[in-house]
């Protein structure tokens, strides 16, 4: 029996051959932190450990609430950046560079075959480029900080086989959207889903990203697509690093094989407040909304972009909602600046924020009052997530929050194709 | 607090129509809005904040507690502080048939007893576990006993890497094997 790509990379770590189940005491080649460095640092404080054990291997971006809203994120800032400059830690990215999961895959971090964790649960997100990547807790990552170690659990692994074409206005989004709203939020939990089959090559590097990055709404412990030529392209000219592409064997053991045929899929909109609570776009077209909001770790990009600046274009937003705009990164606005989507989509109406997480995880930039509606290209819709508790949030892909904007409704994209 | 058997009375974590509450996510026990809150001992008063009928659970629950939950609790972000609030209010255990991943992780580093029974929905469906039963629990055999009714179930035991990190008192002791290298 062949190994899986977990398998694989957990092993070479561990130096043994290991299965799924199995646990393993490994050294990762980078963890990610962001604001919650700030609550790291203090963990790692109480361990009386002056140094952290391999400063280059740290990678921190401040982007959940850039730049500070109130004097309290100002002064965890403040000892983030103290305790950079005490620790002589190299990868450091300042209020100014982009969100976290965007920031560390465009320098180069994410490479194949790399063993990555960060204290935040849509670390996920670099099995798009073929590394084992993994979400953390907070005191796990002082521990790694301080021994760089730690213990992993193989994960079982459920390969997703895609084939076929999307339709016009469908995208990454909707077929991830789908498997989570057929699988459930639970149906990963502590196991690995690669992403794999025909269609899964013909798949941009960015649209790999969006569904490794909500691979985290199945419960999944990381997500992964086989490294091609489209992978080794996109990391040229962002990485000087080394890497080794590892790619699971034809007779591994998988725990579940699901297909899935990309042609049959209409846009998809996950209901509050669960983000398996998946509906297709003709059952809840013309719910009304307060907010919309185009961005984040999940849909920032400059495809993500295009396509509502496309539909877009020429148009106004509908005066009885309010459109938030957040790039990815920096490297993606200026982009959308450089290409004009920007231009297009502020004439529209729309406003656009500094990249960052913005009200994503509802701590400020478009807080919800009670009882207010948004659809977001977000990851999660949990209640009460982007502000007040009595919020509903609906998810959906970019062409689908564009197209809604316009009508002031949830509105199905494929009529502005 | 290293004892692998624990008592305690229990609160099943229903809802409204009186079902086993599921999916409880990291928003509905530690919500975003308190998450610069980074001393423990005050995390207490806002676990389950956000979860509809049990906000008042932190003035209801005693230290040694234990709560049964529907299945995937937890799910979500990576915030510890959805642990940390159980340990502030010093709850004894939880018992869910499944957690989200990294909210079992961090139950298990913080050396927190998270454990699972597949049974549970079943039990309380049946009426046979209810809040206010006193449960003695065994983690390593994995057994529960439902004491007031001399009823027990199957729970799956701690593993081992688990089973240490909690005797150890958490990551940090157990970790220190690491640095030693």
């Amino acid at each position: 029996m062949g190994q899986t790509f977990s398998e694989k990379v957990l092993g070479a770590k561990a130096r043994k051959t290991v299965k799924a189940g199995e646990i393993v005491t490994v050294s990762p080649d980078y963890i990610l932190t962001h604001d919650n460095s700030a609550a790291i640092i203090q963990e790692f404080r109480k361990l009386e450990i002056e140094r952290v054990k391999c400063a280059e291997k740290i990678v921190i971006v401040l982007d959940h609430v850039v730049p500070a809203s109130s004097e309290k994120y100002a002064q965890n800032h403040k000892d983030i950046r103290e305790f950079v400059r005490e620790q002589g830690i190299p990868h450091f990215f300042d209020v100014h560079h982009g969100i976290c999961h965007q920031v560390f895959a465009e320098n180069g971090f994410a490479l194949p075959g790399k063993l990555i964790l960060g204290a935040d649960s849509h670390t996920t997100s670099y099995g798009a480029l073929g590394a084992f990547s993994a979400g953390i807790g907070r005191s796990e990552a002082a521990s790694v900080w301080a021994t760089d170690g730690i213990w992993l659990k193989v994960p079982e692994t459920i390969r997703i086989e895609m084939n076929g074409k999307f339709p016009a206005m469908v995208s990454a989004k909707d077929v991830i959207l789908k498997i989570i709203g057929d699988e459930g939020a639970d149906r990963a939990n502590y196991k690995a889903v690669e992403f794999a089959g025909p269609a899964a090559k013909n798949l941009s590097l960015a649209s790999r990203l969006v569904m490794a990055n909500m691979a985290a709404e199945m419960g999944a412990k990381n997500g992964y697509f086989a490294p091609d030529e489209k992978t080794i392209s996109w990391l040229e000219g962002r990485t000087q690093g080394e890497f080794d592409v590892v790619v699971s064997d034809s007779d591994a053991d998988y725990g579940a094989i699901l297909n899935y045929d990309l042609a049959t899929i209409e846009p998809q909109v996950a209901c509050p407040h669960t983000v398996d609570n998946v509906r297709p776009v003709s059952e809840v077209q013309g719910t009304p909304f307060h907010q919309a909001i185009i961005g984040t770790c999940t849909n920032g990009r400059i495809e993500d972009l295009r396509v509502a600046a496309k539909i877009m274009k020429g148009k106004k937003i509908h005066p009885g909602v309010r459109v938030l705009v957040i790039p990815a990164s920096r490297r993606e606005y200026i982009q959308a600046l450089q290409e004009g989507e920007l231009e297009t989509l502020v004439s529209a109406g729309c406003l656009v924020l500094n990249p960052g997480c913005g009200p994503c995880l509802g701590a400020h930039q478009g807080i919800l009052a009670p009882g207010e509606v948004a659809i977001s290209t977000a990851n999660r819709n949990f209640r009460g997530r982007m502000g007040s508790r009595d919020s509903a949030i609906y998810l959906a892909s970019p062409a689908t929050v564009a197209a809604s904007a316009l009508e002031g409704k949830i509105a199905d994209p494929r009529k502005y194709e | 607090m290293t004892e692998t058997t624990i008592s305690g009375r229990i609160w099943v974590l229903l809802d409204e129509k009186g079902h086993l509450i599921e999916n409880i996510d990291t928003d509905q026990i530690f919500h975003n809005a308190h998450l610069h809150i980074t001393d423990v001992n005050k995390m207490g008063e806002y676990t389950l904040g956000n979860l509809e009928g049990w906000k008042d659970f932190p003035q209801k629950s005693r230290p040694g507690d234990i709560l049964v939950v529907g299945r995937n609790f937890g799910a979500g972000s990576s915030r510890q502080q959805a642990v940390d609030c159980f340990r502030s209010l010093q709850i004894g255990a939880i018992l869910s048939p499944s957690f989200g991943a990294i909210y079992f992780r961090n139950a298990v580093n913080s050396g927190f007893p998270v454990l699972r029974g597949l049974q549970i929905p079943q039990l309380v469906d049946e009426g046979k576990l209810e809040t206010g039963d006193e449960i003695c629990l065994h983690f390593l055999s994995g057994e529960a006993q439902i004491i007031n009714k001399n009823l027990s179930f199957p729970i799956i035991p701690m593993s081992d890497v688990q089973s240490e990190i909690y005797r150890a008192g958490g990551l940090y002791n157990y970790g220190k094997t690491w640095t030693q290298d």
